[in-house]
């Protein structure tokens, strides 16, 4: 399938006319939903500590674009994970319905992945304005 | 699952016995949701005035959401109900995102390198 008609999939009208498969137990619907709910903060989360660093933190010495080393790939990962979220669930939920074994989920990746990144940048940044 | 419960052994999962408790947490869950979109508008508002009144105003309309899904999950058992409404958060994430790079590049207590 091309990446084109892939995304089409993923559009809501195309998911609420998937018919493959049975309806659900609506315990699982309610705890894919909020599942999807609970990424979705994760991501509001890190959108708002991006900003914090930006706009709160005082500047590092001698390292004058530190916060924004820090802040704006925050801000960026939540974007991604907001969407990632959603594709997420579009796919456990597509699962449900035919009974097949829940897939893979990236987020987590995504979201150790993020932190790693922030922690090392948040140490070179402090090594750099402390040594300098 | 088809044992009767009796009083001295309750079930295992709490929703067994009442499916009820699913949908409230779901409910609950979306109240979360808004309220941070609601925090995120506080943040944002410190820098951006306008911006920030802009997230806030979302916060009401994701509480909003969370009702419809309660009252439309009641009346119909489609399975994927609220694809639409979940597309739009995620939508709305991304845009509030995008939205706040701008403010924490353009903002008014960050100019780049100046500070």
């Amino acid at each position: 399938m091309s990446w084109s008609r892939r995304l089409t999939t993923l559009l809501p009208r195309a998911v609420e006319r998937d018919n493959s498969g049975t309806e659900p137990d609506p315990r699982f619907t309610f705890a894919n939903e909020r599942t999807f709910l609970a990424w979705s903060r994760t991501a509001l989360a890190l959108v708002i500590a991006g900003l914090g660093i930006v706009q709160l933190l005082p500047p590092f010495p001698r390292v004058p674009a530190g916060r924004h080393l820090l802040g704006l790939p925050l801000i960026a990962l939540g974007a991604v994970l907001a969407a990632a979220a959603y594709v997420e669930w579009v796919r456990s939920q597509r699962a449900l319905r035919r009974g097949d074994p829940l897939p893979h989920s990236v987020l987590p990746w995504i979201l150790a992945a993020t932190i790693t990144g922030i922690a090392i940048i948040a140490g070179v940044v402090l090594l750099v304005s402390a040594l300098r | 699952m088809t044992a009767p419960q009796g009083r001295g052994r309750p079930a295992d999962d709490p929703e067994e016995q009442d499916p009820g408790l699913a949908r409230e947490r779901t409910s609950l869950a979306w109240t979360r949701t808004a309220i941070s979109f609601a925090a995120l508008g506080g943040a944002v508002l410190k820098a951006n005035v306008i911006s920030g009144l802009l997230v806030l105003a979302v916060a009401p309309v994701v509480w909003q959401l969370g009702r419809v899904s309660r009252s439309r999950a009641a009346r119909t058992d489609l399975p994927t109900v609220g694809a639409t409404r979940l597309f739009v958060i995620a939508l709305t994430i991304v845009a509030v995102s995008l939205l706040c790079f701008l403010v924490a590049i353009f903002g008014r207590s960050a100019p780049l390198g100046l500070r």
